[in-house]
């Protein structure tokens, strides 16, 4: 199970086939398109598109939604330089000196820059990945279910405690995801729980309503509200960077790849994390930090590096422990357990060819995404002038189809529509959402692997403390849940626990 | 998504503005919206979620089953129940106690609400008209009535789109995919 070149290989050849080419394709089109257009994030795009792709064998959809995510990353920095409207919050920096040096005419060499960073930071992370994932997995073998218990515990009391310093919020937000999972029917006894006497409530709160409603449902709500009409009139004809730009940036594609790759390893330390880390460490080793916010390239380079590197190592834990570190990953978590395929370290020994070909097609995504967003460049910043009238609707009609089609029933379209009002209230409110979907994604297989740690134990729960590896994750678990509480014991005012909000 | 720093004082609360996302955010209107504090939304937050937390407690104690040695079903809920009831009650009693800085919660103005409000209980008509109606001419009623709705003079592109709607996801979604959505009368479904 250790890495192989011929599975590499293997792998090559089944993401080269026609068809998956077609899929990475269709994959990075759509994401370059999510993350251009505010209002819909690669969660949402992937959440949406999910029960739609049952049609596809497990190998293209997972192709396609791997590629959709990557390239969401991408699109989300044309909106950020074109028109100030960062698309996720991971492109926040972007736009400080993306729409800096758009507005001094160099819009084009800011978007070609960023395609060039995108694409340099995220192939050396597949490399990484490529080497880095089965090495982890094959130390994961060993793990039993109150390891597997224990690591879950750990990266949900990670994202908690990482995101941000409202750790009370976090902890609802985690328990209210933990809640809406535990709906329906018990899997190991079939006893009805929660669903107070509705019987619809039996088929349980999938997690796809509930992705949906958090992220595009109350995108559109805070849209509407604040009438964005936003679109832009810049002119994009001279979009080639020149040489001395990417010789200029070339240390720094390096750096933030470093930065975001190996942060990106952590439970919840989302590209909205690492790349404000990115974007402060090149200003920092800067010899011209004053040039930062004013239009430094580097400014515009270090962001969209660690953006992708970031996305990317996030398939590391997925794919070695079955741990998804943020929203989009538990999405992709769950599109995987809904082709039947368990996540862990297994993944590489029982569906090597699955493994592979995703990873191989990563290496050929990064090669479509800056064939794609290069010469197309102009189109995208065109897509981004479509005004939010039609836009909304259309959002919400292809997040009704998407949840609908998750069992082709009303019932899955109202919870949606439930947690989108939900969803609203969080982001108005100040709670994190990153805790809530990983709860509801990881619920069940808590559950599980602690039922089974505890039938190991014959109840007791000093298992999950006297094996060694467990006890780590444990001892960590409760470290980064203390360190919360020692930063909300320090932060007297209410200003500390919620400048940090933004996810 | 961002706030408003707004010192408690009324001589302050007017001009202190710090926003960490850029221009996006400056721009939209919100100088109208009524000013509530996160302190008193947190207070009353708080509140709601340690009676959730206890409602769900009470919930968990009615589930049935389970064996000997085994995880029972009660387990789980009834943590979270707790974890509710504890987190809600140090919420809102933190919040009591502060003191200090507080910040504004950026409400949306009477119009943004009616907007909201109108966005979503078409929303709730367009699912409750999926069945009775169909896929394709729930979808046209639907884009077309809020297109429209946000931009009214667009009322001709308002159709447009809802008819090009109707049809993709008729061709689309129920003939080449052929999943099963409800097709409608229309369509001799």
């Amino acid at each position: 199970m250790d890495f192989s070149w011929g599975y590499l290989f293997q792998g090559f050849a089944t993401a080269l086939s026609l068809q998956n080419i077609f899929w990475a394709l269709l994959g990075c089109f759509i994401g370059t398109l999510v993350g251009v257009l505010p209002g819909i994030g690669p969660v949402s795009g992937i959440a949406i598109l999910l029960p739609l792709t049952t049609v596809l064998p497990p190998t293209s959809a997972i192709i396609m939604m791997a590629a959709i995510y990557y390239g969401a990353m991408y699109g989300g920095s044309t909106t950020a330089i074109v028109v100030n409207i960062p698309g996720e919050a991971s492109s926040v920096p972007t736009a400080m000196d993306g729409y800096e040096m758009a507005k001094q005419g160099k819009a084009g060499p800011a978007l070609a820059i960023s395609a060039i960073a995108s694409f340099v930071a995220g192939t050396i992370s597949v490399i990484a990945l490529t080497f880095f994932a089965p090495m982890l997995a094959n130390f994961a073998v060993v793990f039993g279910p109150p390891e597997y218990f224990a690591l879950m515990f750990m990266g949900l009391s990670l994202v908690i405690s990482l995101s941000g310093r409202a750790l009370l919020k976090g902890i609802i937000s985690m328990a209210i995801g933990l809640g809406a999972a535990l709906i329906g029917q018990d899997p190991l006894t079939g006893s009805a729980r929660l669903t107070f006497g509705f019987v619809k409530l039996l088929g349980g709160v999938d997690f796809i309503s509930v992705i949906v409603g958090l992220f595009a449902i109350s995108e559109v709500m805070i849209n509407v509200e604040q009438r964005i009409a936003a679109i832009s009139k810049l002119d994009i004809s001279n979009w080639m960077p020149t040489w001395s730009d990417i010789k200029r940036c070339s240390w720094t594609m390096l750096r933030c790849t470093g930065v975001g790759f190996l942060l990106g390893l952590l439970p919840g330390c989302a590209p909205s994390v690492t790349t404000f880390v990115a974007y402060d460490l090149e200003k920092r080793v800067s010899k011209h930090p004053e040039q930062f916010g004013k239009g430094a390239i580097e400014g515009v380079a270090a962001p969209e590096g660690a953006n992708n590197a970031t996305s990317t190592a996030g398939f590391v834990p997925l794919f070695s422990f079955g741990l998804p570190t943020a929203p989009s990953m538990a999405v992709l978590l769950g599109g995987l357990m809904m082709y039947g395929l368990q996540p862990g370290p297994m993944l590489f020994k029982t569906n090597p060819d699955f493994v592979w070909a995703v990873i191989a097609s990563m290496y050929i995504g990064n090669v479509m995404l800056l064939v794609l967003n290069l010469p197309l460049v102009g189109m995208w910043a065109r897509i981004v002038r479509i005004p939010f009238y039609i836009l909304g609707p259309l959002i919400i009609f292809c997040s009704v189809v998407g949840t609908y089609s998750i069992r082709f029933q009303a019932y899955d379209v109202w919870v949606m529509l439930l947690f989108g009002v939900i969803g609203y209230f969080m982001r108005k409110l100040g709670f994190p959402v990153a805790p809530m979907v990983l709860a509801s994604v990881l619920a069940q297989m808590l559950e599980t692997a602690m039922g089974q740690s505890l039938l190991i134990s014959q109840g007791s729960p000093l298992i999950f403390f006297t094996r060694p590896i467990s006890a780590v994750f444990m001892a960590l678990a409760i470290l980064s849940i203390g360190w919360g509480i020692w930063v909300q014991v320090r932060a007297k005012t209410l200003t500390a626990a919620v400048e940090d909000e933004e996810y | 998504m961002v706030s408003q720093k707004v010192h408690l004082s009324r001589a302050e609360r007017d001009c202190a503005s710090t926003s960490s996302l850029p221009r996006a955010q400056e721009d939209s209107e919100y100088s109208e919206a009524e000013v509530r504090t996160q302190r008193t939304a947190d207070i009353a937050v708080g509140c709601f979620i340690t009676l959730l937390g206890i409602f769900i407690v009470l919930a968990s104690t009615t589930i049935q089953g389970g064996a000997a040695h085994r995880l029972p079903p009660q387990t789980f809920p009834m943590v979270v129940g707790f974890l509710l009831f504890l987190c809600g009650i140090a919420l809102a009693v933190k919040s009591w106690r502060l003191r200090g800085t507080d910040l504004a919660i950026k409400w949306p103005d009477r119009e943004g609400f009616l907007t909201i409000l109108v966005t979503l209980a078409s929303l709730a008509g367009y699912i409750a008209l999926m069945n009775p109606l169909g896929l394709p001419l729930a979808s046209f009623v639907y884009i077309a009535f809020s297109t429209w709705y946000l931009k009214r003079s667009k009322w001709p592109t308002a159709i447009l789109i809802g008819l090009i709607t109707g049809i993709i996801s008729y061709v689309l979604f129920i003939r080449l995919l052929a999943l099963s959505f409800p097709e409608g009368s229309l369509f001799g479904g």
